[in-house]
């Protein structure tokens, strides 16, 4: 309540315009400014996450294109725009050529979308685009909507810095000569994309809630400078920028697993009376977000929850009945709009669309050699079954066969990675021409590895060599038998609340990777983006990297400025180079790799020595700064210059984007 | 009201009023006009073409695929009006291929202009000769009517 109250007493715009003292109208903003402070307090914890918020909001508005990238695009969509005529059945293809489009489903004579929770997610952003395209010019709306962003960005740094009026002045004439500029080279747009448009927005926004729920993480580990920072990788750094804009599930998902992570660090957090939520009401909201991503991506969700199960039941506070009762019944409450869409359409609640009919998993070609397996036959599952007595066995294989839907991705994921473990390489290390992939992506090596994509990730390479000599050091120190010796090593972990949001992490990323890894590499991947994920884990494991908080804390200048500049001049230089060599998109890419694995290597030598010595901790930074660089880079160029489609959503990027083509 | 909230009003103002002064109700003015209208109309001449007449299919970086590079044209403008039209074609018919590039002229496009042509990524599998006989044109559409500036066989060859 005082929290509350401070900032109605900071923001009297709606209460201070009226200067009569009207009574009825005071009220009126009083009750104003204390719903936005909960919104605030709800949704980006404070004025400075809502700066992060605006700022992701303003960054991915720059290469945002309004259309369709790939053709899981077209499902979507489609699914959208029947929603909208109020009937989950899709009886039309409004966007692409047909209704075969991957993930829609056919049943009963009837095709079905997937990802519903993101569709309803996007509903009403296209009612408010149909809205407002009443009285505005749909070519001048999304240019609008993000000048206003500006000039609320401007302002809310403004407060932040202390600055407000300077703050706030920036921001309006930024607004309007970005406006302006916009207008001057304004296009139509067809109001027969908004469908598109409003799945992109659902999708920016997730990815801007996304950013500040890791800004507000890391905040309350540590401080809001390292917030901020965190929340600047992930947003400029890592391929979560690249599929903001686009109308697919990963931002969503991301958004998601981070709400997760949040929710389970403030359950083990002791209370304050200025919560909104107790720690109990946190453990149950983390498994509220899991419940509700199962109306996203059922398969995705229940990898979510058996990470959240296996860390939260054994470190809980309490088990006890009223606890599990609280989080049983929110949990179910929260899985009511997956069960009301599964109903709708299959006839029973827990079938969702996508496992209806077999055909909308691709899976990859690469898969040479290596059985890609499935559920209960084959690979090392099936070796480790043949070792059992049968009558253990054959339950086990009972219980394997009737779960095949649930468990089936993670047993495939299991034997390929036993038979196959070089294929981890192709997924996070060297991607390149690799056969079955190229191939379906237009004969272009168009296909990013995790690390190729964000070399900032090769930062995680310090959290492994601290956990490894910590380990080293407990079986040094303690001598005595292997179970003993992990179970020192475990309790090194701790029951503090950070411990256990890096156990779930930890959960969640294997989770993710058995799931895809018997399908990667993949075509129509660019950034391995099923594991998406990964990502905003993998920034997080960096900065609970107490040698990397010390490194780029020390010298976060010098971080800075490599990084500004590794944008500036960076990506002039990509662009000379490519037009240059007059490389193809493939080609153009592949430099992006090869650059970006040279750094990411540097900086994983750096990020591993600031273990053991300070002495380095100058160069660790400025690397780190070039890999977050050649990040930011990537998403920018592959925005405004490797893959064009659509139309921009502000019509100046397309100008530049136009003079670059050109170039 | 002091200054800066006055500024960030007006601001606001201003980028909300513009769009409904130019949408469907008001409509006092079109800003958002599609900048092809006109788009081949007018008028130019040129008196100068240099065209390449080699081209190289070039095995791409770290892939087995081929990228077609074809050096860029240039014309020589000397007047124009209006927004003629340009297209670059390559035509390779071993490989019955085809492929135009479209450039829209302005009328501040006098003088010396270069005209692309996108660059395609080739599967290996399709390259099977060390050089192939192409032909490669370039268009001028003005007013409906189709002049030929360039038309000239040119010699692709591959390397890597």
């Amino acid at each position: 309540m005082t929290e509350t109250d401070a900032v109605g007493e900071r923001d009297t715009v709606a209460g201070g315009a009226s200067t009569e003292g009207d009574t009825a109208n005071e009220t009126l903003g009083n009750h104003f400014a204390a719903v936005r402070s909960v919104a605030m307090r709800v949704f980006v914890g404070d004025r400075l996450g809502l700066v992060v918020f605006l700022g992701t909001l303003a960054f991915v508005g720059l290469y945002w294109r309004v259309g369709i990238f790939i053709t899981d695009n077209y499902t979507l969509a489609n699914a959208l725009v029947a929603l909208a005529d109020g009937q989950l059945a899709v009886e039309e293809a409004v966007f692409g050529p047909h209704l075969e489009t991957p993930g829609m489903v056919l049943h009963e004579g009837a095709h079905y979308g997937r990802n519903y929770g993101q569709i309803v997610f996007a509903l009403p952003f296209l009612w408010a685009l149909e809205a407002l395209a009443v009285v505005v010019d749909p070519g001048l709306l999304l240019p609008m909507v993000w000048a206003l962003v500006l000039v609320a960005l401007g302002r809310e740094s403004g407060r932040v810095l202390g600055r407000p009026s300077l703050g706030t002045n920036v921001g309006a004439v930024c607004g309007l000569v970005a406006f302006a500029v916009n207008v001057a080279v304004a296009r139509p747009l067809a109001p027969r994309l908004f469908p598109v448009a409003a799945l992109q927005v659902s999708s920016i926004l997730a990815t801007a809630l996304a950013v500040v729920t890791l800004y507000r993480l890391v905040a309350r580990m540590y401080d809001r400078r390292t917030g901020v920072a965190a929340a600047m990788v992930l947003g400029l750094a890592t391929p979560v920028g690249f599929w903001a804009s686009l109308p697919k599930r990963h931002a969503v998902v991301v958004a998601l697993v981070l709400g997760v992570c949040y929710a389970l660090y403030r359950s083990r957090q002791s209370p304050s009376p200025n919560d909104l939520l107790s720690p109990l009401g946190f453990r149950a909201l983390a498994y509220a977000i899991v419940g509700l991503s199962t109306w996203v991506h059922g398969g995705e969700a229940f990898g979510i929850f058996l990470a959240l199960i296996a860390v939260d039941v054994p470190t809980a506070r309490s088990n006890g009945v009223r606890s599990l009762a609280v989080v049983g019944t929110v949990f179910f409450v929260s899985m009511i709009p997956f069960f009301v869409t599964n109903v709708l359409i299959s006839g029973n609640p827990l079938q969702p669309p996508r496992v209806l009919s077999a055909f909308q998993y691709p899976t990859s070609d690469a898969a040479t050699g290596g059985s890609t397996g499935s559920a209960g036959s084959g690979g090392f599952v099936q070796s480790l079954l043949d070792v059992l007595p049968p009558i253990v066995a054959t339950p086990v294989i009972a219980v394997l066969d009737r779960s095949s839907v649930l468990f089936g991705e993670f047993v495939a994921g299991t034997n390929t990675l036993s038979s196959d473990p070089g294929r981890l390489y192709r997924v996070f290390v060297r991607g390149g021409d690799i056969h079955g992939v190229s191939n379906r992506n237009f004969s272009q090596t168009i296909y990013l590895t995790v690390l190729e994509a964000a070399p900032i990730v090769a930062g995680v390479v310090a959290a492994c060599v601290a956990g490894g000599v910590r380990l080293w050091r407990s079986v040094r120190r303690v001598p005595r038998s292997a179970i003993s010796r992990v179970r020192f090593w475990l309790k090194g972990f701790g029951p503090s609340p950070a411990a256990t949001v890096d156990a779930f992490a930890i959960a969640v990323a294997v989770s993710f990777v058995l799931m895809y890894i018997s399908r990667l590499p993949l075509h129509a991947q660019l950034t391995v983006r099923y594991l998406l994920p990964v990502y905003p884990l993998a920034v997080y494991g960096i900065v609970r990297q107490a040698s990397l908080r010390r490194a780029v804390g020390a010298h976060w200048r010098s971080a800075l400025w490599t990084w500004a500049g590794g944008v500036l001049l960076g990506s002039q230089l990509f662009v000379v180079a490519v037009a240059v060599e007059s490389l193809g998109r493939g080609e153009a890419v592949q430099v992006h790799a090869l650059v970006g694995l040279a750094v990411a290597g540097a900086f994983a030598l750096l990020a591993a020595s600031s273990v053991f010595t300070d002495r380095f901790d100058r160069a660790t930074a400025v690397v780190g700064g070039l890999a977050a660089a050649l990040g930011t880079d990537f998403i920018l160029l592959s925005g405004l210059v490797y893959f064009q489609y659509g139309r921009y959503a502000l019509p100046a990027a397309g100008w530049v984007a136009d003079l670059l083509a050109a170039a | 009201m002091d200054r800066s909230r006055l500024l960030v009003w007006t601001a606001v103002a201003v980028i909300c009023a513009v769009p409904v002064l130019s949408g469907p109700v008001v409509g006092v003015v079109d800003l958002t006009r599609e900048p092809l209208d006109g788009i081949g109309d007018g008028s130019a001449t040129i008196d100068a073409v240099e065209a390449p007449d080699t081209a190289l299919f070039d095995r791409a970086l770290s892939s087995d695929s081929y990228v077609l590079k074809v050096p860029d044209a240039r014309i020589h403008v000397a007047s124009i009006e209006g927004r003629p039209l340009v297209s670059y074609k390559l035509s390779i018919p071993a490989m019955s291929y085809s492929r135009a590039t479209t450039h829209f002229l302005s009328p501040d496009d006098t003088g010396w202009v270069d005209i692309s042509l996108a660059r395609e990524t080739f599967a290996p599998d399709r390259i099977d000769q060390s050089t192939y006989e192409a032909n490669l044109s370039l268009i001028l559409r003005v007013n409906d009517t189709k002049q030929t500036l360039h038309d000239e066989p040119i010699t692709l060859e591959v390397t890597g």
